[in-house]
């Protein structure tokens, strides 16, 4: 077969040709991985929060509850996922944000018990300086001199830096995302303290 | 070795190239008893290491890799050694100086051809490589005065700049102008001596080893740009108070941090710095507003050698913009 | 045409990374480790042969005009299928090359190949083109990632070789990328002339 030449009506029908079909795989395509992707997008958030609280036998992301908090920062959207056993809360991952870190946005995930005393966090995305600031995933959850905040609770520990009269050691030569990263906790926890105040009144 | 810095014509001189390395190496002597002074036996064993890791090290490319005649005899690698160890920390641990080394002149200088070919000046990309590669070694800066005798394991604290830049400026009044000019502060252990520092410069400008363009303007740019900085943040101009507090600000600026031993002795390279003083002028410009800039909106609260590696980037472009007036010419 | 000699070409003589330095900005982006550069090449290496191959098959209906555009919408369809794919079945992998792999689109050793190889060879060649260039980039992106994976944080493909502490960080970040691309390339050359 000999190659085609430019004609206005070749070069139409020809890309017609190629975008259609371009278009009929990419439909098969989206409709064979629809449901995988739904399927892995939710196993990959539910693993974020599984790894931070306590045991649960309810489905805490579809139980999930959206609440705006107003401290400090100003206005912080925060995303509660409750954890319930055998019908009684028995604790939530908290998922936050702060934004005076050195860089952008740093967001965490934190599971509290029920008592509001901190499980677990994990750090899910931030920009902060490597080798300094990015250590805060396994900073504050390191047991050394006074780095950790794991079961410690905000109502009764002053979750703060040294530096601010608090009783945290921030992160070595990076203050400013400790500071920030406390500051997220501290927010998680305000939130997780807003809908146990609904689940009491119930 | 010969080396010609000057373009054409040139006028034959006694002075080689060893004379021109060890001539620098004299005027840091103050700067480096200062440092031995206030950071003690760490400061040498920084420095020693250094000077030691860098000679060896270009030996050995030169010997092994190139297959070349050793120039170590040049003194070049002792000064880059020499400076290297200067913008240290006098507690880091002997294996991150040889890192440092390691890059000062394996990527730095011999990976361009050796001394004259390179881009960069060798031992700022070797401290650069160490405090992005290292930074918690590299912003832990001893006390200075307080643990002569220790090395690694000194007290150790913020330096002004990195105290201005997380707390803020409201306790400038506190620091004492006294302790900045002899030295009395943390930081690398080469640039906290200001007196030292201004009196090696002193001494190069009367053999006429540099001359004072690079150095002036880059610190004049620094001192005006950061004290109209302040003036701008300031509420009433009226306030005599307002004058004062921009004046400490400015000199603040200028006697801490790695300024003086950037500007003085690092950014007036030969290699890398531009040929005529015009040229030398921009440079040092384009030096002391990066410094600022990166000092008061950049991620780390030292931006001096990054300022002197990004103009190092600009000298082909200065050279070929601002040639030297041709002989005969007007 | 040889297929040995074609799919060697593509690996050696014309490797895309180490010899035509194209694709650079996954190369440089996504190399912070081994297993994001293998992950990174074999997902160029897939779209590059389906490409090929399309285009090649295609190649005498396009007419010579419209023929970017043509490449573009064949390419990045493949990408899409590849993205959509990687979403639903790798989704750990799919978290670590983000971004990049919808820019395998703009990639431009894929509308190189097209343009230079695909239009004017048969499918048979154009597959095994695919391939040596694809093979050539996996390789290379798994080399620089490895080396900088191993100065960076001391392990290779997540298996720790020595103490993460005595890592240069530069090596993992941007800067890093440039120094270590620029030796290894030094080192390939050598090694050939030699």
């Amino acid at each position: 077969m000999k190659k085609i030449d430019s004609t206005f009506w070749n070069m139409l029908w020809s890309l017609t040709l190629i975008t259609a079909v371009a278009g009929g795989l990419l439909g098969y395509t989206h409709r064979l991985t629809e449901e995988p992707i739904a399927r892995a997008t939710k196993a990959g958030r539910e693993k974020a929060i599984q790894e931070v609280i306590p045991e649960y036998d309810n489905s805490p992301i579809d139980e999930q509850q959206t609440i705006v908090v107003r401290n400090e920062y100003g206005e912080t959207p925060t995303i509660v996922y409750p954890a319930q056993k055998e019908g009684r809360l028995s604790g939530a991952a908290v998922e936050c944000s702060n934004n005076t870190g050195y860089s952008g946005e740093i967001r965490i995930i934190v599971g509290f018990n029920a008592d509001g005393s901190i499980k677990d966090y994990r750090v899910l995305k931030h920009e902060e300086t490597p080798g300094l600031g990015a250590k805060m995933n396994e900073w504050f959850r390191s047991e050394k001199n006074d780095q950790n905040i794991l079961g410690k609770s905000p109502a009764k520990n002053k979750l703060q830096v040294k530096q601010e009269a608090g009783e945290v050691d921030a992160i070595t030569a990076a203050t400013i995302t400790s500071k920030a990263f406390l500051g997220a906790v501290r927010t998680a926890y305000e939130a997780y303290i807003e809908t146990t105040k609904g689940e009491n009144h119930e | 070795m010969e080396l010609t810095v000057s373009p054409a014509p040139h006028i034959h001189g006694k002075r080689t190239v060893s004379q021109c390395m060890y001539n620098v190496v004299l005027a840091l002597l103050p700067a480096f008893a200062v440092s031995l002074y206030f950071f003690g036996i760490g400061a040498l064993i920084v420095t020693l290491s250094s000077i030691l890791s860098c000679v060896i090290i270009e030996y050995l490319i030169q010997k092994y890799l190139l297959k070349e005649k050793p120039t170590i005899g040049d003194g070049s690698a002792i000064l880059t050694g020499f400076l290297l160890g200067l913008n240290l920390p006098s507690n880091l641990p002997i294996w991150i100086v040889v890192v440092g080394a390691i890059a000062a002149i394996g990527i730095a200088k011999m990976s361009f051809g050796g001394l004259g070919n390179n881009l960069f000046n060798p031992a700022l990309v070797g401290r650069v490589f160490l405090l992005i590669s290292f930074p918690t070694y590299m912003t832990q800066w001893p006390l200075p005065g307080t643990s002569r005798w220790n090395y690694t394991d000194a007290e150790t604290g913020a330096t002004l700049l990195s105290k201005l830049k997380e707390e803020g400026y409201q306790w400038i009044d506190q620091v004492s102008m006294t302790d900045l000019w002899i030295g009395n502060q943390g930081g690398s252990l080469g640039e906290v001596g200001a007196i030292a520092l201004l009196l090696g410069f002193a001494f190069l400008l009367y053999r006429r080893i540099i001359s004072w363009h690079i150095p002036v303007s880059v610190l004049a740019t620094v001192f005006l740009f950061s004290f109209a900085l302040n003036l701008g943040g300031g509420e009433s101009l009226q306030d005599s108070h307002i004058w004062q507090s921009a004046f400490d600000f400015a000199l603040i600026q200028l006697l801490s941090g790695g300024l003086l031993l950037g500007a003085i002795y690092m950014a007036t390279d030969y290699v890398t710095s531009p040929m005529t003083s015009k040229g030398m002028v921009i440079y040092g410009i384009g030096i002391g507003i990066l410094t600022v800039v990166i000092r008061q909106w950049g991620g780390y609260p030292e931006g001096v050698s990054f300022a002197i590696l990004i103009m190092n980037a600009f000298t082909p472009l200065i050279n070929n913009y601002i040639k030297p007036k041709r002989f005969g010419r007007k | 045409m040889n297929k040995t000699k074609i799919l060697l070409n593509g690996l050696i003589k014309e490797n895309p990374t180490f010899v035509l330095l194209l694709g650079m900005c996954p190369t440089l982006g996504t190399t912070t480790s081994a297993s994001g550069g293998l992950g990174m090449g074999l997902s160029t290496l897939f779209v590059l042969i389906c490409s090929n191959v399309a285009i090649s098959m295609a190649k005498n209906i396009i007419p010579d005009k419209v023929r970017i555009p043509a490449f573009i919408v064949i390419i990045a369809t493949f990408v899409t299928i590849l993205q959509l794919c990687m979403q639903a079945y790798l989704p750990d992998l799919y978290e670590t090359l983000g971004l990049f792999i919808p820019l395998i689109v703009v990639n431009c050793i894929l509308l190189g190949r097209a343009e230079a190889f695909a239009a004017k060879h048969t499918p048979g060649d154009a597959f095994f083109d695919g391939l040596g260039i694809g093979l050539g980039f996996t390789v290379a992106l798994t080399l620089l990632g490895c080396v900088r994976e191993f100065l960076g944080t001391g392990h290779i493909f997540g298996l720790p070789v020595y103490p993460e502490e005595y890592g240069s960080l530069i090596f993992i970040l941007a800067p890093g990328a440039f120094i270590a691309l620029g030796f290894l390339i030094a080192i390939i050359h050598t090694i050939k002339t030699r």
